[in-house]
């Protein structure tokens, strides 16, 4: 026994992971009948055909062959992912200008080509666009400093 | 004739100066961003919604829809010019766009797309003034079961016709349904999944999945393969075609547009399928299909063509019957239901104006991008030559301001970076983020529609069977499933996607 197609064995395990995960929250709502469904019904026989599928699609990776999960590259993911957080953290307590500051500046970093005047140019144009684009011109309620 | 005083009366209310303004501003905006190499029309739109909030609801759909042609236009151009293609729709425009303009023809081939875009979306813009208000008044006699089969039916053709594997599509859908119903259930009032969050009692925003799945997935993957871009085609001289290629494009056009009218109704494929449908006609219809893939013109009129028909017949289905047939569909309803509007039958009659100014500003829509494109053409090379390395950070920002701006809360920007990690291992391990976000906005209508109709007939499920309907959606889906599992078929379902791409 091994695995022939690693994209579908990974994919079938996080398909039965999600699945089961949902049908073990709904109980604690009520289940109901056909007659009257309640809220766990319709989330319980999703998440059941959800498992179904995922465990099909692992079993057949022992079977059919197929692709090998490419390659994971930590740096764009992580550096954006994080910079996306930090945007949100940096725009509930210091407001707009830090957010996208700090958006742009750590965002960059994703890239292997980022250089730092231009970084730093494009934090600035950004700032200023973002501003009178989205705070003056739409009138998003967006708060531009910390609020004191 | 009652449909020639409706287009009338949409005429009336797309040309008011605001309207045509809107218009105006959506199709400049949705090519100037669609342009940006990795850019498609599902992040596009996504990105520019905060744009229309402050609008009435017909102005803010006319200029989303403007957004979408531009976005998909501008994606032609950047296929054309760079080689990439900026959706999937656009992936077949690459095969001989860029060809000719590596021949120097990139001019023509750029106009070709523009005219034939412009000729599909005329005619399509008449398929759905003639088709939707029928079918809308078809749908009101719908039942809830008969609702509940459709969305299934809906739900089926998408992951049919989608490429990729059928079951990690439909289990995606299942995730998608599992997603949307976090929050109030809206019959009994219980709030579920949402451990404990208040942020999550209204649900996921629907905004922060799109642009995390479109938008922030797609930034990363184009960080993962920087070095392999290829430098864009700046120069393009002669936009309009000769009299020769008139002589060889008016037939691919008009099929491709007849193709893609009709594959855009369909949930589903929509503009995608339709390019690579159009393409295969052409190649087997032509008598030198060798020429194909070496810079065929025909091979860049027909699918522009179907392209932008399907894009806009896609419009049928989710105005209709609240049902969308690709993701830019799935956000224009929640566009509308963020404005209050719930997509369905009533929309015709009951927000008359906003249906009817939709569909002429539709064809103004068109003839504004043949202003646009021919003469700024210029503009949209600069566009496209500027770095990825100062692009993506702004596509960040943009899209984590929009999030922001929907909810006013934080929570949706860290819900959109959970999600771009999510959407990055989904990619990675080729399931495809499209029938999540459809089965995101289709699972909570289900619910209730099932039980809708399960109320109605004592608990019983073999009412899904029994109405006529119902009974026929259902079926025609289990034999859409069966033709894919079936290996004949299901080969050549491969070989339109795969031959071509």
């Amino acid at each position: 026994m091994c695995i022939r197609s690693p994209k579908d064995f990974w994919a079938g395990l996080i398909f039965i992971a999600i699945g089961s995960g949902f049908i073990l929250l709904a109980q604690q709502y009520r289940l109901g009948d056909l007659h009257r469904m309640g809220p766990a019904m319709f989330p319980t026989l999703v998440g059941a055909l959800l498992a179904a599928l995922g465990a099909v699609v692992a079993l057949r990776s022992f079977v059919l062959v197929g692709a090998a999960v490419p390659r994971f590259y930590a740096r764009p993911i992580g550096v954006s992912v994080l910079a996306i957080v930090l945007f949100g953290i940096a725009l509930q307590w210091l407001g707009l200008v830090a957010a996208v500051a700090v958006l742009v500046l750590v965002g960059a970093q994703a890239s292997r080509e980022a250089r730092l005047l231009e970084t730093l140019a494009l934090a600035a144009v950004m700032i200023a666009f973002s501003v009178a684009v989205f705070v003056w011109l739409l009138g998003l309620p967006l708060p531009l400093w910390p609020d004191s | 004739m009652e449909t020639l005083s409706n287009l009338a009366f949409g005429l009336g209310i797309a040309l008011s100066w605001q309207n045509i303004l809107y218009c105006f501003i959506g199709c400049f905006l949705g090519t100037l961003v669609g342009v940006l190499p990795g850019i498609g029309p599902v992040a596009t739109v996504a990105m520019l919604l905060p744009f229309t909030f402050g609008l009435e609801p017909a102005p803010a759909l006319i200029m989303l829809a403007g957004i979408y042609y531009g976005a998909q236009y501008g994606g032609s151009t950047t296929a054309i010019l760079v080689n990439i293609p900026g959706e999937s729709s656009s992936v077949v425009t690459t095969l001989d766009g860029h060809q000719m303009a590596r021949r120097g023809r990139a001019g023509p081939a750029l106009g070709i797309a523009a005219i034939g875009s412009f000729i599909a979306g005329c005619i399509a813009t008449l398929v759905v003034a003639f088709f939707a208000p029928p079918l809308a008044e078809i749908a009101l006699k719908f039942g809830p079961a008969d609702y509940f089969s459709l969305m299934v039916f809906g739900l089926v053709a998408a992951v049919v016709l989608a490429r990729g594997s059928l079951l990690k599509a439909i289990a995606m859908v299942c995730f998608g349904i599992l997603l949307g119903l976090i929050g109030t259930d809206v019959n009994s009032g219980v709030i579920r999944f949402a451990f404990g969050w208040p942020e999550l009692t209204d649900g996921i925003g629907f905004v922060a999945l799109a642009m995390a799945f479109f938008g922030i997935t797609d930034v990363i993957f184009n960080l993962e393969h920087e070095a392999t871009r290829s430098a864009a085609i700046t120069h393009v001289t002669g936009l309009l075609p000769s009299r020769e290629d008139w002589k060889r494009i008016i037939w691919p056009i008009m099929r491709g547009t007849a193709l893609g009218s009709a594959l855009g109704i369909l949930p589903g494929g929509g503009a995608i399928l339709a390019s690579f449908a159009s393409y295969s006609l052409e190649k087997k219809l032509s008598k030198t299909p060798e020429r194909f893939g070496q810079g065929a013109i025909e091979g860049v009129a027909a699918p522009e063509s179907a392209n932008n028909a399907g894009a806009q017949t896609s419009f049928i289905p989710m105005l209709t019957l609240g049902i969308p047939a690709n993701p830019v569909m799935a956000l224009m309803i929640g566009a509308l239901m963020i404005q209050g509007i719930q997509p369905g039958p009533t929309i015709i009659t009951e927000q008359a104006t906003l249906f009817w100014g939709v569909v002429v500003s539709m064809w103004i829509g068109n003839v504004f991008l043949l202003i646009l494109n021919l003469p700024l053409i210029g503009l949209w090379v600069r566009m496209i030559t500027v770095p990825y390395r100062l692009l993506f950070p702004a596509i960040m920002v943009f899209c984590a301001i929009g999030v922001f701006s929907i909810s006013n809360t934080v929570f949706d920007v860290y819900l959109m970076a959970l999600f771009g990690l999510l959407g990055y291992v989904f990619h990675k391990l080729g399931c495809e983020p499209t029938p999540l976000l459809l089965g995101f906005i289709l699972g909570p209508p289900m619910e209730e529609f099932l039980r809708r109709a399960l109320v109605l007939s004592e608990g019983s499920p073999v009412v899904l069977v029994r109405e006529p309907l119902s009974a026929m959606l259902l079926a025609v889906a289990a034999v859409l499933l069966a033709s894919v599992l079936l290996p004949t078929i299901a080969k050549k379902r491969a070989e339109t996607f795969v031959s071509e791409g």
